[in-house]
């Protein structure tokens, strides 16, 4: 963990337009539990619905995206990263830096917003909200460290995070369960079911396989993201 | 044309195309930047496998007709239901349309030239629009010919099929003008993507809820404004009342009338013109 970086990288992501991107989801999180609240639908069935379906269906994914790759693609791709590369830190200590901000932030815009928008629904009604709360944030902390290694790997990270994201695990996922033991948002939801007796809710993936899952991919793209950054060249864009 | 400098070089004497030429040359070459042509073969992967992708409906729908004698997906639905593909393929290709111009600062070159930034605007919105309908319009094309082909039973669904194409024309011209409204506010090119994403994402995922939640209070016709909120349901419901074709929302139908046609319309004219002012600001820097 180094401060200066950390800090420079805070500034970089929401000192630009980057954190209206980052505001617009929670917003709308927040928004449509406060519609669902005026039109008095506000039991368990229709939180659950909201806080799987968007929340971690669609929010998730996406911030885990733009905080993930954000950290680090714009310093790449402008070339300021052979500053940051050019003194005398360690660079698997930049990558551990930047993905703490990265996690942070997810906390912060994405963790945060969906327990708001399950108390504002159901207040602590068989604890869905601390639920999908805890197993957001875990899901965000691996997003953020998968998404900074393709940030890290590829220029064309942000396609390919969509593409994963909204292919693999949203349309894939839908159709073949099987898919859904390869999704960071199930593992999630595997953690957020643990901790909610709501009757309303039932995760496809175990457990057993949700936490070594979640800490393996994690740790693992955290450490390759700086093994990476140690032997990285600079190459021109297309 | 002026020349700042004559020192002395050579002067062109061959023949002067003009403008309509210049921005036709852009055009193309954004087109074929948008496909990755002309550029490595990493560029391409991107723009080949999400149309690849929208090919898979159709044959699998010619199979059907060919085996089953029956027919899979509407013309009319088709861009409805593979919405989220044209959606990532604008996402992940309009910033590769203005995003490299505003990152190197090419743009008072162009503009340097009798290029307009009407024209500038124009060539790229055309060139998206031309790469969003050949998306949308490649598949249902095959999907008729097949129909033609395979001889279904009774006459073949010409109307519906000509219906689809025009509103596809209308999709893309909607799509491209946000999109690259979208995607120029940033030099970029990944946070433009990422724009472009969620707020396709944000209309797609809130309106279902919002329309489900709107309808349990017993207003179905209130309730049923919820879908102009996303532009593929919103040229689909253009389409149903153009040409009657069933409504291919999730459930329940759309707001009766031309206010649709005319929110389009409004809609278009609104990006073009945030292009259009995001232009004249890029230009100046």
């Amino acid at each position: 963990m180094n401060t200066v970086v950390a800090g420079i990288t805070y500034r970089a992501l929401l000192g630009r337009r980057r954190i209206i991107l980052l505001l617009l989801l929670p917003l709308a999180l927040i928004g449509l539990a406060v519609l669902f609240r005026v039109f008095g639908n506000g039991d368990q069935r229709t939180a659950v619905l909201l806080l799987q379906n968007f929340a971690i269906g669609t929010m998730l994914p996406l911030l885990g995206l733009i905080a993930g790759t954000g950290v680090i693609a714009p310093e790449i791709d402008d070339g300021t990263i052979i500053h940051l590369m050019s003194k005398p830190i360690s660079r698997p200590v930049i990558v551990q830096t930047k993905f703490l901000v990265a996690a942070s932030l997810l906390a912060l815009f994405a963790a945060v917003p969906t327990y708001v928008s399950g108390w504002l629904l159901v207040r602590g009604e068989d604890g869905i909200a601390a639920g999908f709360a805890v197993g957001t944030l875990v899901a965000g902390i691996a997003y953020a460290a998968v998404f900074l290694l393709l940030g890290i790997v590829t220029r064309h990270a942000v396609t390919i995070g969509i593409v994963y994201a909204l292919v693999w695990e949203s349309l894939v996922g839908n159709l073949i369960p099987g898919a859904r033991k390869f999704s960071i948002q199930h593992w999630g939801q595997s953690i957020a079911d643990q901790l909610t007796d709501s009757p309303f809710f039932k995760s496809d993936v175990t457990l057993g396989f949700a936490v070594p899952a979640l800490l393996a991919v994690t740790v693992a793209a955290v450490l390759w993201a700086g093994h990476r950054l140690r032997s990285f060249s600079l190459t021109g864009d297309e | 044309m002026s020349e700042i400098y004559d020192i002395g070089y050579r002067h062109y004497d061959g023949v002067r195309l003009g403008r309509g030429h210049s921005t036709r040359a852009l055009a193309v070459h954004s087109l074929r930047g948008i496909f990755g042509l002309g550029r490595p073969a990493r560029s391409k992967i991107v723009p080949f496998s999400l149309a690849a992708i929208m090919m898979l409906p159709a044959v699998v729908n010619i199979a059907m007709m060919a085996l089953l004698q029956q027919r899979g997906i509407a013309y009319s639905g088709f861009a409805v239901v593979m919405q989220a593909v044209v959606a990532i393929f604008l996402a992940a290709q309009a910033p590769t349309a203005v995003a490299p111009d505003l990152r190197h600062r090419v743009l008072p070159l162009y503009l340097s030239r009798p290029v307009s930034i009407t024209e500038y605007v124009g060539a790229k919105v055309a060139a998206m629009t031309v790469a969003v309908f050949a998306l949308i319009a490649v598949p249902i094309t095959l999907i008729y010919v097949g129909e033609l082909v395979v001889d279904m039973p009774g006459p073949p669904a010409t109307g519906e099929y000509l219906g689809a194409l025009l509103m596809a024309l209308v999709l893309a011209v909607l799509l491209s003008a946000f999109g690259l409204a979208l995607a120029s506010f940033t030099p970029r090119r990944g946070l433009g993507v990422a724009s472009v994403i969620t707020v396709y994402l944000l209309s797609s995922a809130s309106v279902p809820i919002i329309y489900a939640t709107l309808a349990s209070t017993g207003d179905e016709a209130g309730a049923a404004w919820a879908w102009l909120a996303n532009p593929f349901w919103l040229v689909d419901s253009v389409q149903h009342w153009l040409f009657g074709t069933p409504p291919h929302s999730i459930e329940g139908d759309y707001p009766s009338g031309p206010v649709s046609a005319l929110l389009v319309v409004v809609l278009i004219g609104v990006a073009l013109l945030g292009l259009a002012l995001r232009y004249r600001k890029a230009a100046a820097r």
